[in-house]
């Protein structure tokens, strides 16, 4: 899990900036910088992102305002706000209301922002693992319904025979969601190992 | 003080007045004899037409004269006397009619219708100098011996019978009575007149008047005034008349001043006016020619006699003591007139004696009241004396009240300077706490600009710290790379030299080697990496460049700046503080010349206004968009082309002001931010410092439109800030 490719988003209206953050993470991630916040959006809707990275003071947009914009279609992205002066009040209001991740300042320290890449990295794939596992869960949940449907419709159309077909499916069903239950399981224990 | 009059003074002048007055009666002792042998018989002449010729023809109408002093009275008519009794006497006895007053005297013996000898005598005929006329006795002594006589004054008629030698004794005696009269009454007038000039008292001026007129009455009834204006008929007819009532016109002055009437008995000023007008009356009835009524008049005034007399006694006793003067004075006179009255009247024995009486009485009374004028003049003196006196004491006191007020005020004085000096130094106290607190409010300004200052350079400065920093730690892993890669190829370099058999080996490794750290792309990096350092180093640079403006933010030494490079400095410093929240358009001018300022403070000066104008935008624009602000710098040209003046205009289209905010803006602690967001003195710490560098500020504002700061910097006024800062 740890070779899984990580691709990252660095938005800062200074290119020398940009081209540092390439220079220095290339190695460890895809990065991909972007110097115009209307073009990182539409970045964002075009590719697959794991962690965005922004800066904090830009002409006409803010980090914190640009993190806000894109936050209901890309809610499992983590967001790590980079700035060069401590407009703290901003940066404490954008952290209790969730909007960032991590606060980084600059001049940045390589090890430490790389460290916090992995780490939003990290968090973005469990929101994603969660978010799977709960579709996956749903899934079946909706299967199993469906199955215990048809076997009350052929129930009560009786017939010769009715009551073994049913009680044999019924047994199949409940295979299939003991199998369920116990995958769902392996990865909640798993989940817990990871954190 | 009772004022006594010095009675030792009076009994001397008394007896001094009795002795002379036997002198002059001495002097008088050859009065005629025989006078009642002499009979005379009166006929009136109404029209005053009867001639001589036609008298023997009224003898019917003769009436006879009684006494030795016949009055007829005052009369216009002619009187004719005829004269008898003489028959018999010596012939060198002559007759004398000793009335000088009398106007007009015709002696003529008649004998029946035959008028035998005339001769004249009085004014009336021009005759001044023989006063006492004499007529021969008729040789023929059954002749008639009549006398015409004629005058506006009483018709008192003494005829007497005298020898011829006596007459001129008697002349004699008289001129020497009148001469010793006049001698006195001269002393007195001399004596007074000097007095008045030395003292200046009208009362004495007023007294000489009345020695002077009462002199000439005395000369006017012996008919010594004749000498004077004898020759004018009508003065020889009214002269005595006028000096009458110009003596009592005078006495009646004197009395007024000399009694103080208005002081001690006002209501008797009316009757002294009064008699003042009857005198005045008879001198005009005179002139008018009236003699008979002006002597009457005359005569009435003499009513004033017993009313001085009883004013003098009542001012007296009033308290005006030099009034028994004035009092015993007229007294004595009055006596002596009523004395020539009886004696006129015939009740008082007609002596040598009796007819010195007036002027001997007139005499005592001008020098009693000439002695009564020295008293009072003296009693003046002494009460002036005492006031004089009163008031030194009164100016002593004054003097010593005023001293002590002196020395009261003096010390309320010196009180109130000790309290004032106590208030000032409380005030300058009171002030010097305003001006430390002044100065800690400008120092807040400062500290506060230095803040925003420190923020924007905090930011600016990591940007280029960053890639600069980061540039060099990723350049140092490409180079180890690089030095691999190079390290690879060397090593196999060095084998295929040798010829060793993995020499094929090794520099298939060092390619691949090359390929897979990507060689190309490691170059590429390392240069753009590199120019990165130099482009932050470059502007890290840039930005402490700009910092060296503010690097004297206190500093006040002059320099030579561009207002170009200030203004850049400025806008960089504040960085986005300034461009990430507002569009700024900045505007140069090239060419513009350079300024002598305090660089330091005209940049506190340009961030305060640059700021201002981003915030008016913030307040009413929501997009960053729509807020503008631009930033001039131009020159103005004179009428030669030079450059007169720097302008730098600072527009917003901010929110704008009213009227009211735009005129206070520059006052100290105004401020239309919330309270602990401005100290209230960037504006004015802006005013103060273009004041300073001699420049002018002025504000052009629109509420809802926006706000144009504009700087005039005059080039051709030589300014030195640092001796107006200092």
């Amino acid at each position: 899990m740890a070779e899984d490719i990580i691709r990252v988003l660095y938005l800062d209206d200074e290119e020398p900036n940009l081209f540092s953050f390439k220079a220095a993470f290339r190695r460890d991630f895809e990065v991909h910088t972007c110097d115009e916040p209307h073009k990182a959006v539409r970045m964002l809707d075009e590719h697959e992102f794991h962690v965005v990275l922004s800066d904090q003071r830009m002409p006409r947009i803010s980090g914190v305002e640009f993190f806000e914009l894109i936050m209901p279609d890309h809610p499992d992205i983590s967001r790590v706000l980079v700035t060069g002066y401590a407009d703290t009040d901003a940066v404490v209001d954008a952290i209790n209301k969730g909007q960032v991740y991590r606060f980084v300042s600059k001049p940045w320290n390589e090890e430490e922002l790389r460290g916090v890449i992995k780490a939003a990295y990290a968090l973005n794939r469990s929101r994603v693992s969660s978010a799977l596992q709960g579709h996956q869960v749903l899934s079946a949940l909706d299967g199993f319904a469906e199955e215990l449907g048809r076997c009350a419709a052929d129930l009560a159309a009786g017939g010769d025979g009715a009551v073994e077909s049913v009680g044999a499916e019924l047994r199949n069903l409940q295979a299939r969601m003991v199998d369920e239950r116990t995958r769902y399981g392996k990865w909640m224990e798993e989940q817990k190992a990871k954190s | 003080m009772v004022h006594c009059p010095p009675y030792g003074r009076v009994w001397a002048l008394t007896l001094s007045v009795f002795f002379g007055g036997l002198l002059l009666s001495g002097c008088s002792d050859v009065g005629p004899r025989n006078v009642d042998a002499l009979t005379l018989e009166v006929l009136h002449d109404p029209g005053g037409n009867l001639r001589a010729e036609e008298v023997h023809l009224r003898l019917a109408a003769l009436d006879t004269l009684e006494g030795e002093r016949p009055n007829l009275g005052s009369l216009t008519d002619a009187m004719w006397i005829r004269v008898s009794g003489w028959q018999g006497a010596p012939r060198q006895a002559r007759i004398i009619l000793d009335n000088p007053t009398l106007d007009s005297i015709e002696a003529m013996v008649i004998d029946g219708p035959r008028v035998l000898l005339r001769k004249q005598a009085g004014a009336a005929f021009g005759q001044v100098d023989d006063l006492i006329p004499t007529f021969s006795l008729p040789l023929n002594e059954s002749h008639d011996l009549w006398f015409r006589v004629r005058s506006a004054k009483p018709l008192v008629l003494p005829f007497s019978l005298t020898q011829e030698d006596r007459v001129a004794t008697l002349r004699e005696k008289r001129d020497l009575a009148v001469a010793l009269y006049t001698g006195i009454v001269l002393a007195i007038l001399i004596y007074n007149c000097f007095l008045a000039f030395s003292t200046g008292q009208q009362a004495y001026f007023s007294y000489t008047f009345v020695v002077l007129t009462v002199g000439l009455v005395q000369w006017g009834f012996n008919g010594y005034d004749r000498l004077i204006w004898g020759h004018i008929p009508w003065l020889a007819r009214n002269g005595l008349t006028m000096t009458g009532a110009a003596s009592g016109l005078a006495a009646l002055s004197f009395a007024r001043e000399f009694l103080e009437v208005r002081r001690y008995t006002p209501r008797w000023n009316r009757i002294i006016n009064v008699l003042l007008i009857v005198y005045s009356s008879a001198m005009v009835a005179a002139l008018l020619g009236f003699p008979i009524v002006a002597y009457n008049l005359v005569n009435l005034g003499a009513l004033s006699a017993p009313a001085m007399l009883a004013l003098s006694l009542i001012s007296w006793r009033k308290g005006n003591s030099p009034a028994l003067w004035f009092f015993v004075a007229w007294l004595i006179f009055i006596v002596a007139v009523t004395m020539q009255a009886l004696r006129d009247f015939g009740v008082l024995a007609s002596t040598p004696f009796t007819a010195l009486l007036l002027p001997l009485g007139t005499v005592i009374e001008m020098l009693l009241l000439s002695f009564a004028l020295g008293d009072r003049i003296n009693l003046l003196k002494r009460s002036s004396d005492t006031a004089n006196a009163k008031a030194l004491a009164a100016s002593l006191e004054n003097e010593r009240i005023v001293k002590q007020q002196n020395a009261e005020l003096e010390e309320r004085v010196a009180q109130r300077t000790e309290a004032l000096a106590a208030a000032n130094a409380d005030l300058s106290g009171a002030l010097d706490e305003l001006k430390g607190a002044q100065d800690q409010l400008i120092q807040t300004e400062k500290l506060a600009s230095l803040g925003q200052m420190t923020a924007g350079i905090a930011h600016e400065l990591n940007n280029p710290i960053n890639y600069v920093q980061s540039n060099a730690t990723s350049l140092r892993r490409d180079l180890e790379e690089l030095i691999e890669i190079v390290d690879a190829h060397s090593d196999a370099l060095a084998a295929l030299a040798e010829g060793a058999s993995g020499a094929a080996g090794l520099t298939d490794a060092a390619r691949e080697k090359a390929r897979k750290l990507d060689l190309g792309f490691l170059k590429e990096e390392s240069r753009q990496l590199i120019a990165g350092i130099l482009e932050g180093a470059d502007r890290t640079a840039r930005i402490v460049g700009g910092l060296r403006v503010f690097g004297r933010m206190d500093g006040d030494k002059p320099v030579e700046a561009s207002l170009s490079d200030l203004l850049e400095a400025s806008i960089t410093v504040l960085g986005d503080r300034a461009r990430s929240r507002a569009q700024i358009e900045v505007n140069l001018a090239e060419a513009v010349p350079p300024l002598y300022c305090q660089s330091g403070k005209l940049s506190q000066v340009f961030m305060n206004i640059i700021v201002n104008a981003v915030q008016a935008t913030e307040g009413r624009w929501e997009e960053i968009e729509d807020r503008k602000v631009s930033v001039e710098l131009d020159r103005v040209m004179d009428a030669h082309g030079k450059a007169s003046a720097i302008i730098v205009k600072v527009r917003d289209n901010g929110t704008g002001m009213d009227e009211e905010t735009r005129q206070r803006i520059f006052d100290p602690f105004y401020t239309t931010k919330e309270i602990g967001k401005g100290t209230g003195f960037g504006l004015s710490i802006v005013k103060g410092i273009l004041d300073d560098h001699g420049a002018t500020i002025r504000v052009e504002s629109r509420l809802g439109e926006g706000t144009a700061f504009i700087l005039t910097f005059p080039l051709d006024i030589v300014t030195n800030p640092n001796s107006e800062a200092a």
